[in-house]
């Protein structure tokens, strides 16, 4: 993102500083993944900033939190061994880990009229209000559980998706669409020509791969 | 040990069986008697015979190298031992050594075993075998599908490494030294240099804060990605005292003297000067004075030593030295440390990149997130004139060192490896570095054939 917007101002929050957008107007709010301990902390660390965070959300604030950060503004997130942890309540969404099993897919998943390519690699399988409010649907790979094939959540400008990055290098057209909602009305790419390319290849590549039957 | 079952001796001689037909065939028995044992005998690692000493090798970089010079060395001073070279490092691999190593009672024949053991495998391997010691040699985020992260990793060794075994850790890895917190340690650490550095020159540090506190973790020095000399600021977390240090090591010599605890020295050769090797020569040392051998017994081994031509080679061909170098794909630290070399080498070079996993692609997997946490930035560097770069995902790859920085002019691409070598412009060359995957042995091969193909072309001109 920087790289498409050289005269952005990069705010890198460490754990122990109070978030930038507490007192300031931020044009993109970003939660990438992290470890159990370090979800655990960040919860912790942004309890006191729940109600700003809802504020933004309803104000159309641009979000977006990849991986398995939407757990942290979930309702909980469960143990194996039967312990949870609170998270910020904000969507309702209940997290299940299961350390002993990751999860890896390729997906295809459809955003308004964007197709999205990617990976997701996770402990966890996320269960409650996952249909609604979607980010989108798949068509490859699994969804928010293995029994959905709906994917991450959108409310107004907040996304959110497991898909890991390089989300936004590997879908130029959706990285597009969040610069749009940013407020830049004619976003254009850094190696857009480069960017492109690899997305048509992945994209024919993927269909081609597992959806032998789509054209 | 617990006692033999029919269920075990069924096993045992099951697999016996089923190596001898292996080999028949002419096939290596890499992990199929003992996936067939352990089918059979869930505790059959567990049950079956095992030698007094074992050594234990683990962590994310290394474990192959280590495990190959500690065999080397104990050949080398008539040491008999088992060990898991031609298996797989899993527990089906284990099992398979463990088979080899007993007779049809399941009573060990050697004394020492040398095991090679993945840290992702070890909760299926340690509730059954105690390590006498175990090397850790260092701790990295790995493939993200696989390891997930370092805290994850580092609690699984800390869950299932046995209470009663000796651990040998890197002291400059604050991840390493910190696993299995109740064992008894013995630290080693290479005392600073002079290319260790005030700010970190890598892209991931797989520990920033402390864990204790989470206060941010203040460095004395960066040697590379998390290892150096760190502390929190906040309390008592830091990196530990070391029992070896490395003190004095000349490069040019290629000799490095360790202090001992009791503030004794010994010189040792070390003929590789890579940081890397240092720390896997520094822990072999270590480890082979634990069970008894001497300086002169440690040394002799070490001198002999060669790294396998996998990993690294190099050849003079006409004038143009062909390196190739192991960039092992979806591993972010092997391939960072890779193309550091390249840049640090001296001449001026041709970087040919060869980083898709294609082993991992044949089976279908696409994830490429590792790229970015990959310094490709070391390619970006003005001795390397041309950056090349084939294999299935040429086109990410092109993506990800256009990122870095790289000029358009000075890259040149195709997804086939020959095709992609053609474009090579050997003017004022003197160095082509060829940063392969582990699967793309064959590959790199016909890179090399076709350099060789090139410069002899143009030579005749």
């Amino acid at each position: 993102m920087h790289k498409c917007i050289p005269d952005a101002e990069i705010i890198e929050t460490e754990i122990n500083q109070k978030p930038a957008f507490v007192e300031q107007k931020i044009d993109l709010i970003y939660l990438g993944p992290s470890s159990e301990r370090g979800q655990e902390i960040i919860i912790q660390k942004l309890k006191p900033y729940k109600e700003k965070i809802e504020e933004l959300i309803e104000n159309g604030t641009t979000f977006l939190f990849t991986g398995n950060a939407i757990e942290v503004l979930g309702d909980s997130i469960k143990n194996e061994d039967g312990s949870q942890i609170e998270g910020l309540e904000i969507f309702h969404i209940r997290a299940k880990r299961n350390m002993m099993n990751r999860r890896n897919s390729n997906i295809i998943g459809k955003y308004e009229d964007i197709e999205i390519v990617g990976f997701k690699s996770q402990f966890t399988q996320a269960y409650g209000d996952v249909e609604e409010n979607s980010l989108m649907e798949l068509e490859l790979g699994m969804g928010m559980n293995e029994n959905t094939n709906k994917e991450g959540i959108k409310k107004n400008h907040f996304i959110a998706t497991y898909v890991i990055g390089p989300i936004l290098i590997l879908n130029p057209l959706f990285t597009k669409k969040l610069m749009q909602m940013m407020g830049i009305e004619n976003p254009t790419l850094a190696l857009e020509k480069e960017v492109m390319t690899a997305y048509e290849a992945r994209l024919k590549e993927f269909h081609k791969k597992f959806k032998p039957e789509s054209k | 040990m617990s006692k033999k079952t029919l269920k075990f001796y069924i096993a045992l001689w099951g697999a016996k069986a089923g190596s001898i037909i292996l080999k028949l065939l002419g096939r290596n028995a890499t992990y199929f008697p003992g996936k067939f044992a352990l089918s059979i005998c869930p505790n059959f690692i567990e049950m079956i015979g095992k030698s007094k000493t074992i050594i234990g090798v683990t962590g994310t970089n290394g474990k192959t190298t280590v495990c190959n010079m500690i065999e080397d060395t104990l050949r080398e001073n008539n040491y008999k031992f088992i060990d898991n070279k031609y298996g797989s490092n899993i527990d089906s691999g284990i099992a398979t050594t463990l088979i080899s190593g007993v007779n049809l009672t399941g009573k060990a024949k050697k004394d020492i075993a040398v095991l090679e053991i993945d840290e992702r495998s070890v909760s299926k391997v340690f509730p059954y075998l105690t390590p006498t010691y175990l090397i850790c040699t260092n701790l990295f985020r790995d493939s993200l599908m696989r390891n997930a992260h370092t805290e994850f990793i580092a609690g699984v060794l800390t869950k299932y490494i046995p209470k009663q075994t000796k651990l040998i850790v890197n002291a400059d890895d604050l991840i390493c030294s910190n696993i299995a917190p109740d064992n008894e340690k013995i630290y080693f650490s290479i005392d600073k240099l002079e290319t260790d550095t005030e700010k970190c020159n890598n892209i991931v540090r797989d520990i920033i804060v402390c864990p204790k506190c989470n206060t941010k973790l203040e460095y004395e020095y960066y040697r590379y990605h998390h290892i150096g000399k760190a502390h929190c600021p906040n309390c008592d977390f830091g990196t530990p005292k070391a029992d070896y240090i490395a003190n004095k090591i000349d490069i040019d010599k290629k000799k490095m003297t360790i202090l001992q605890k009791d503030e004794t020295q010994e010189e040792y050769d070390i003929p590789n000067t890579n940081i890397i090797n240092m720390y896997n020569m520094l822990a072999v040392i270590v480890l082979l004075k634990q069970i008894g051998l001497t300086q002169e017994q440690i040394n002799n081994g070490l001198k002999k030593l060669k790294i396998v031509e996998t990993r690294y080679s190099e050849e003079e061909y006409e004038g143009i030295k062909i390196v190739t170098h192991l960039a092992k794909g979806m591993n972010p630290i092997a391939c960072s440390r890779a193309f550091e070399y390249a840049k640090t080498t001296d001449g001026n070079k041709i970087a040919i990149v060869l980083v898709d996993d294609l082993h991992e692609d044949a089976k279908g997997t696409e994830n490429i997130a590792w790229q970015y946490d990959t310094d490709f930035e070391f390619l970006n560097d003005d001795t390397i004139k041309q950056v090349i770069i084939a294999g299935p995902r040429y086109l990410d790859t092109i993506v990800r060192i256009r990122m870095a920085g790289v000029p358009e002019e000075k890259i040149a691409y195709e997804k086939n490896e020959v095709e992609a070598t053609a474009k090579a412009n050997l003017e004022g060359i003197d160095k082509v570095v060829i940063l392969h995957d582990l699967y793309s042995i064959e590959e790199t091969e016909r890179i090399k054939n076709k350099l060789k193909e090139m410069i002899k072309e143009k030579e005749t001109k």
